[in-house]
């Protein structure tokens, strides 16, 4: 009885540790010929997409990662918008990225290129073409480094809580820029997850048991848990913005249209 | 430099290649996850058409140092043709890329991929890549 209680105490000390802090370093190798060839010819194929679209303004998301285990089919999106360098068109896409598994990000603006040959897991983009008026909102700001800064944290958490401001993740990043470039009013952090709630965006909930938590924090430097009410993160409901919540809600609100894939 | 040098070099000296190097980041994640990236873009090259027509194997003359970044000369053992590849700043001085190395040379969409034993080393984005091409670091 007294080893059942003892194993019992370990993991509630382990699981309140785990609603703490955590840590990875990065790897990294050469990319392969292959690995060029997808990601670049990907890129050409979402470019001539895009170019059809008519739009100014998307959000694009790619598969770096295989998700489906959660039911969600991309990893990371960012903002895709037409710009001219010398008299041609060229699409930038402005994201944020963490560094090699540390846990600081910042936003980088990026070519099409650039933003595939990251090593997805699966050579697809998907996007949406915002609305017109949000397009022209965001437009400006998309360009300005200054105003693309404004909602932007360094702190990275992989799994930053949506309605906290300690971390912040990329995905949240983007949609937390979007509702300041909607709503001129929502010019922090603060005021524009009040406008995300407001507007009904709703996070994905991860079913993250302790096991799973221990893993990830004791090798993840980009992973927490500390910004998570302790409520869900003791219930294992670890909510965070995901590509496919973003994606749901921007066509739920009408804020977006309908989703198109390039492989 | 030959006559066949002139259209491409002029073509590719003329882009605007604000990137020095893409790709090359680990992920882990439900948003991302990135690293700096470690493959050398090109900014110029000159070189007898045919060399760069893809499939080719060159060998690795040399990797210099320059005033503004690394220059690769690279040489078809058969016939002693060149191609001079610049990159901008020291990332190509640090890649795969060594006197004495075999390279091959492919032809995709959007440019030449130099590779060795199935690595990439560098690339040469065309007119139609180098518009995929950028990098800008916004915020510190």
């Amino acid at each position: 009885m007294k080893a059942l209680w003892r194993t019992a105490a370990a993991w509630l000390l382990a699981a309140a540790a785990l609603c703490a802090h955590a840590g990875r370093p990065c790897e990294r190798q050469p990319l392969q010929a292959a690995q060029v060839e997808r990601g670049m010819a990907l890129a050409l194929a979402t470019e001539r997409a895009l170019d059809a679209s008519g739009a100014e303004v998307v959000v694009l998301a790619r598969a770096g990662q295989d998700l489906s285990q959660y039911g969600l089919n991309y990893s990371h999106l960012g903002f895709a918008y037409r710009d001219s360098v010398q008299g041609r068109t060229v699409w930038r896409v402005a994201h944020k990225l963490n560094h090699c598994g540390t846990a600081e990000a910042a936003l980088y603006r990026q070519g099409l290129g650039d933003f595939f040959l990251d090593r997805p897991y699966r050579y697809e983009a998907a996007f949406i073409v915002l609305d017109r008026q949000l397009q022209s909102q965001l437009l400006p700001l998309l360009r300005d480094n200054q105003r693309l800064a404004q909602w932007h944290t360094p702190r990275y958490n992989m799994v930053a809580y949506p309605w906290s401001q300690t971390y912040q993740q990329s995905n949240q990043w983007a949609i937390e820029t979007l509702a300041g470039a909607a709503e001129p009013a929502a010019s922090n952090r603060r005021q524009a997850q009040a406008w995300l709630q407001l507007r009904g965006y709703e996070p994905t909930t991860l079913r993250l048991g302790p096991l799973t938590r221990l893993g990830a924090r004791a090798t993840s430097a980009n992973i927490a848990f500390d910004d998570h009410p302790n409520d869900k993160c003791f219930s294992d409901r670890i909510e965070t913005v995901t590509v496919d919540s973003v994606f749901a809600w921007l066509q739920r609100s009408g804020l977006g249209g309908a989703t198109t894939t390039v492989r | 430099m030959t006559p066949t040098q002139r259209p491409l070099l002029a073509a590719l000296l003329g882009l605007s290649l604000m990137t020095g190097k893409v790709g090359a980041r680990a992920h882990n994640d439900l948003s991302e996850v990135s690293a700096t990236s470690a493959l050398p873009v090109a900014v110029s090259v000159a070189a007898p058409a045919m060399l760069l027509a893809g499939g080719a194997v060159l060998t690795v003359v040399s990797v210099q140092a320059s005033a503004t970044g690394t220059v690769w000369v690279l040489e078809r053992a058969s016939d002693g043709a060149r191609v001079t590849l610049q990159f901008a700043g020291a990332a190509a001085g640090a890649s795969l890329a060594a006197s004495g190395a075999a390279v091959v040379v492919t032809a995709v969409s959007t440019g030449w991929l130099i590779s060795t034993a199935g690595q990439a080393i560098a690339f040469v984005p065309n007119q139609i890549g180098v518009s995929l091409l950028y990098n800008e670091r916004v915020t510190r």
